[in-house]
């Protein structure tokens, strides 16, 4: 039970409250990405094999990782689930782009684009994000422990 | 520690924000990006190559300027013989203004003659050319697209062929001799220019000489002869010929080739 406004909440209450906020998170990053989708990147996968699925993936899994962080708000998992997402980025990042440099090839035609410099402010902006998930599991914690201690 | 992190938060929300709209714009903005190739033209410098001259107009009016924007190209033989190689490198072409390079690409066509392991005087060939275009989008993407062809090479002198030399009598001591030549101009140019035959005989003892002019248009046949006076008492049955081929464009020889 948790208390709000001096009175308890109930966990079913809690549960279906935590489930409408995954619901309307996951439906806003959602329709972000088809509205990206549909306004820039759909002409590239025309160019690029497997855009699409890439891009997929890549939602799918950080919706999934919001969904339980969401679920678990509150707890020490929540930070947990938000490393997780920073991390995933990363290596999402690194696996896909290969190492920063994408080469493709149509027909006689080898396209090689260098996006390093992207990878590396990505893969920075990331990491801040991690120490974001740190100190925040570090924050709760701290507050915990004072809490128990009163 | 609640605002410090709550600062990163928002300090990382808006470079993600940034991040990601600048890569998208900087990539949306290479369809403004226009390039317009005029007629390439062709001819001969004065140290005698062969130059190809592609002008290339580029309209940027995409939103960020383009940084070292490059095309290379370089021609290779069916050996990988390095026949030409030129880069053309545009240091920047900034947002809304047009520039036009000119993308030059010269052959010794002598050189190639001489110095390849294939004779390509006589025959036809392939020649792989390797073609790229660079840029720096937004000056930070690099960018290339890169591609080969293959370019058929033409001889100029195709199916060369010496007939076998007449002799008329001219004096005591001397006799003219008439040698018929016939070839394809299979090459891009025009051929005009001089044949020149040294006629040894088998003691390597120079008997003769004369030359003959030619006209040959691009893709037409050639027959002609070449003849000159030779001394009948060092005439034999057998010998070589030396020929020489000089033309505006290429200077080539000697071509040894046996008679009798």
């Amino acid at each position: 039970m948790v208390e709000k406004n001096g009175k308890p909440e109930s966990i079913p209450r809690q549960l279906v409250f935590r489930a409408l906020k995954a619901t309307l998170k996951g439906i806003f990053f959602y329709f972000l990405y088809f509205i990206l989708w549909t306004m820039f990147l759909a002409p590239l996968a025309l160019i690029v094999p497997n855009l699409q699925g890439i891009a997929e993936t890549f939602l799918a899994v950080y919706i999934l990782l919001m969904v339980i962080g969401e679920f678990t708000h509150g707890t020490i998992f929540q930070y947990f689930f938000d490393a997780a997402k920073a991390l995933f980025i990363i290596g999402y990042l690194l696996l896909s782009l290969k190492g920063g440099i994408v080469s493709l090839t149509y027909q006689e035609i080898i396209l090689t684009i260098d996006l390093r410099l992207f990878l590396m402010f990505a893969t920075l902006l990331s990491l801040l994000g991690l120490s974001k998930s740190v100190l925040q599991a570090i924050n709760y914690l701290t507050q915990k422990t004072e809490h128990a201690t009163i | 520690m609640k605002t410090s992190i709550r600062m990163i938060g928002i300090a990382t929300t808006f470079l993600w924000i940034f991040l990601i709209s600048f890569f998208i714009s900087a990539v949306y903005s290479v369809k403004d990006l226009h390039f317009n190739m005029s007629e390439p033209q062709m001819g001969v410098n004065q140290n005698n190559e062969v130059y190809f001259s592609l002008p290339i107009t580029i309209t940027n009016n995409g939103f960020y300027s383009i940084g070292s924007f490059m095309i290379s190209t370089g021609i290779l033989d069916e050996n990988g013989f390095q026949i030409a190689e030129n880069s053309t490198v545009v240091p920047v072409i900034r947002k809304g203004e047009n520039t036009t390079a000119f993308h030059t690409v010269m052959v010794n066509i002598s050189d190639l003659l001489q110095n390849s392991q294939v004779n390509y005087l006589v025959n036809d060939s392939e020649f792989l050319v390797k073609a790229a275009i660079g840029m720096s989008i937004a000056q930070i993407i690099p960018v290339q697209v890169a591609t080969n062809l293959t370019v058929p090479w033409g001889a100029p002198f195709y199916n060369l062929t010496f007939g076998t030399p007449q002799y008329s009598d001219f004096n005591t001591t001397h006799c003219i001799t008439t040698i018929p030549i016939s070839f394809e101009n299979h090459a891009f140019f025009d051929l005009n220019g001089t044949i020149q035959i040294k006629m040894y005989n088998d003691s390597d003892l120079l008997v003769g000489s004369g030359e003959t002019t030619f006209e040959v248009p691009q893709h037409s046949p050639y027959n002609g002869i070449v003849e000159f006076y030779v001394s009948t008492t060092d005439l034999t049955e057998t010998g070589y010929l030396e020929v020489y081929f000089l033309t505006p464009l290429l200077d080539y020889g000697p071509l040894v080739v046996s008679y009798g």
